[in-house]
């Protein structure tokens, strides 16, 4: 049997589905006719379990799973990594350095930009949107331990 | 119809202030831009852009937001005209005729019918919605919790039936939505649920986040500059006038493409992108030419262009007279209207008049900018599209960042944002639409709510959703859809979107 992305999709929302029911524990369920806090949760639960099951089912009419294209993918996880760096330390470091940082980060590492324009770029556009928000828009931006 | 005109002046009056004509300006030229970028649709610009209203008040926050919306259903056009990217999902159709004119030398010509059956259809929708909004809001008043759940409930099957993708997708996308609506605080009881100890998720996961990282992260993930390569076909002015037979050829897809897209535009669900769809394949089959589809047909480009832009203006029907977002986009204004203190609903019309017949207006005046704007700075547009995607990606994930984190100030959002963003990448990968995701999550609380307020009145009866008129006649409605539905699953029959995937691939319908 050829495995299909349908298969994985539908296995993980029945996963997904499962997973609700078991941090669902806790609450209360109530009755069909006074719903607690628990009842919606698990009846959407099931609808997803049992969509999922029909996915699953219905899979020979998706694309086989190994023709997906994860050419995209290292781009992708780079892009995360480097956002993910950035809200790691943007309360601490604040807007304009933690944005400057980014943005060179996604131009040098990510887009193998050369440094001095990449630095230009970075530094340019995050005071630009500063001023812009700060003091054009009046919508205060998160500041670091020196201030701006 | 004297009180209607006596407000519409009234609201004339609010939006050519020169400050509110500023923000309208502003909404049409930023929605434009947000249109023409490929990977920022009107949603995640919204979103993004939300933080900027922090400043204004109310009327202008919705005229420019509302700007910013429509703008883009103009913008859209830009890029898939000349160059056959859709600067967003309601652009799509546009691409197949519109790039083919571009390609024949008339995309001057494609871009003028483009941003003419845009006004025309985003005109005529401001119109009826001046007419219709007011009464209906009347008639919303008699609505309670079962009459809300009744309608919820119809838009959620709308929704499943009305999607481009299949139905089982679209149902395990409004599940995925409606679970995530769960987290937080139960208003009836007060139990926490699925908060994990984090204060921030008391309150639920909210709509910007899950939009931005959805639709404006996952799409940048999904796009890797490298493949960002793009030829664009650069019209002059003087180019941009169509001949007498192209103007023939438009007219009827535009009066089709008004009715469709407005009509189509008050149901639930990605109504902008669905009606040009949907007039797509409606053009083709009434066409007495249906081979020049694809091949530069005018009427292709007419009558979906015209559809989307009347869906977008047909949307605010809901929203204002019933305080009930239809999709995604309406949910977020919503949203930024409640953050300015003003409730939307039945009542909107009677409390804040200057709000509501402010907007309205605005949006005749916006329409007229958007018509005055696009023809002839199109070349501005085009310039902005040769700004290489790989300093531009960064610019939008800077934007996504502040919009999402000065919403609560809240870094958790962004947290959410980012697995928000790695969840759309996969999505898409699998062929998923996450629109129906992001519209469960917004109904959630309110059909919940409303669901079990209705078994409290009725004391566990669920005979109250048949006992009274309006609700009964929602759940008829839902029933003979599901009905339907059903039908074709089970007989394993074609249904819209099956024949229109074989109309855009060129085969016969069966």
């Amino acid at each position: 049997m050829t495995l299909r992305a349908d298969h994985i999709a539908g296995a993980f929302f029945i996963a997904f589905g499962l997973l609700v029911i078991a941090l669902s524990g806790d609450l209360p369920v109530g009755s069909l006719s006074f719903p607690g806090a628990g009842f919606m949760p698990h009846v959407l639960a099931v609808l997803t379990i049992s969509f999922g099951i029909v996915l699953v089912a219905r899979a020979s009419e998706s694309k086989p799973f190994a023709t997906l294209s994860w050419a995209d993918a290292k781009h992708a996880a780079l892009v995360v990594l480097v956002t993910a760096a950035a809200a790691a330390v943007f309360e601490w470091l604040g807007f304009l350095t933690t944005d400057v940082l980014l943005i060179f980060a996604l131009l040098v590492i990510i887009e193998r930009k050369r440094l001095v324009p990449a630095a230009a770029y970075s530094i340019g556009l995050v005071v630009f949107t500063y001023v812009l928000f700060v003091y054009v828009l009046k919508t205060p931006l998160e500041t670091g331990p020196l201030g701006f | 119809m004297e009180t209607t005109l006596h407000s519409l002046y009234l609201g004339f009056s609010v939006a050519l202030e020169p400050h509110n004509a500023w923000y309208a300006f502003l909404g049409c030229v930023v929605g434009t831009l947000v249109g023409v970028l490929p990977g920022v649709g009107p949603l995640a610009g919204i979103s993004i852009l939300l933080p900027v209203t922090f400043g204004l008040n109310a009327t202008q926050a919705i005229i420019m937001l509302a700007g910013i919306y429509y703008g883009s259903q103009y913008g859209g056009s830009t890029t898939s005209i000349l160059m056959r990217i859709p600067g967003e999902a309601s652009s799509v159709m546009t691409c197949i005729d519109g790039y083919a004119m571009a390609q024949k030398g008339r995309a001057g010509s494609a871009l003028c019918i483009a941003a003419v059956g845009s006004w025309i259809g985003g005109t005529f929708g401001v119109l009826v919605l001046t007419v219709v909004a007011p009464p209906l809001a009347t008639i919303a008043l008699r609505f309670g919790p079962p009459e809300y759940t009744a309608l919820l409930v119809l838009g959620l099957i709308f929704l499943a039936y009305m999607s481009s993708s299949s139905l089982i997708r679209t149902l395990l996308m409004a599940c995925l939505g409606l679970l995530l609506g769960m987290i937080g605080i139960d208003n009836m009881t007060g139990h926490f649920r699925y908060s994990f100890d984090l204060a921030e998720l008391g309150d639920g996961i909210g709509i910007v986040p899950v939009a931005v990282g959805l639709f404006g992260l996952g799409e940048i993930l999904s796009t890797p500059s490298a493949d960002a390569v793009k030829t664009i076909i650069s019209p002059k002015l003087r180019e941009l006038l169509p001949t007498r037979k192209e103007w023939r050829e438009a007219s009827m897809p535009i009066g089709r493409g008004t009715l469709l897209g407005f009509f189509i535009g008050i149901i639930p669900g990605s109504a902008h992108i669905i009606s040009s769809f949907l007039s797509y394949a409606l053009e083709k089959r009434v066409s007495r030419r249906p081979e020049q589809f694809g091949k530069g047909a005018v009427a292709g480009v007419a009558g979906p262009e015209t559809a989307n832009n009347a869906a977008s203006t047909g949307a605010f029907v809901p929203m204002l007279a019933l305080g009930i977002p239809t999709s995604p986009i309406t949910a977020v204004l919503i949203g930024a209207l409640m953050l300015h203190g003003v409730q939307v609903g039945p009542t909107l019309v009677n409390e804040h008049p200057d709000v509501f017949w402010g907007f309205v207006a605005s949006m005749y005046v916006g329409n007229v900018m958007l018509l005055a704007l696009n023809l002839p700075l199109v070349s501005l547009f085009v310039w902005v599209l040769r700004i290489p995607y790989a300093y531009l990606y960064p610019l939008i994930i800077m934007f996504c960042i502040i919009g999402v984190y000065e919403t609560n100030n809240s870094i958790v959002d962004v947290w959410i944002m980012l697995i928000m963003g790695i969840l759309g990448y996969a999505l898409r990968k699998f062929e998923f639409d996450p629109a129906p995701l992001v519209l469960g999550l917004v109904i959630a609380p309110i059909l919940e709510q409303s669901l079990r307020q209705s078994l409290i009145m009725s004391n566990g009866n669920y005979f109250i959703f048949f006992n009274r008129p309006i609700a009964a006649g929602l759940m008829l409605v839902s029933a003979f859809l599901l009905a339907l539905s059903g039908f074709s699953f089970l007989m394993k029959r074609k249904d819209w979107r099956d024949q229109l995937a074989e109309a855009e691939a060129g085969e016969p319908s069966a």
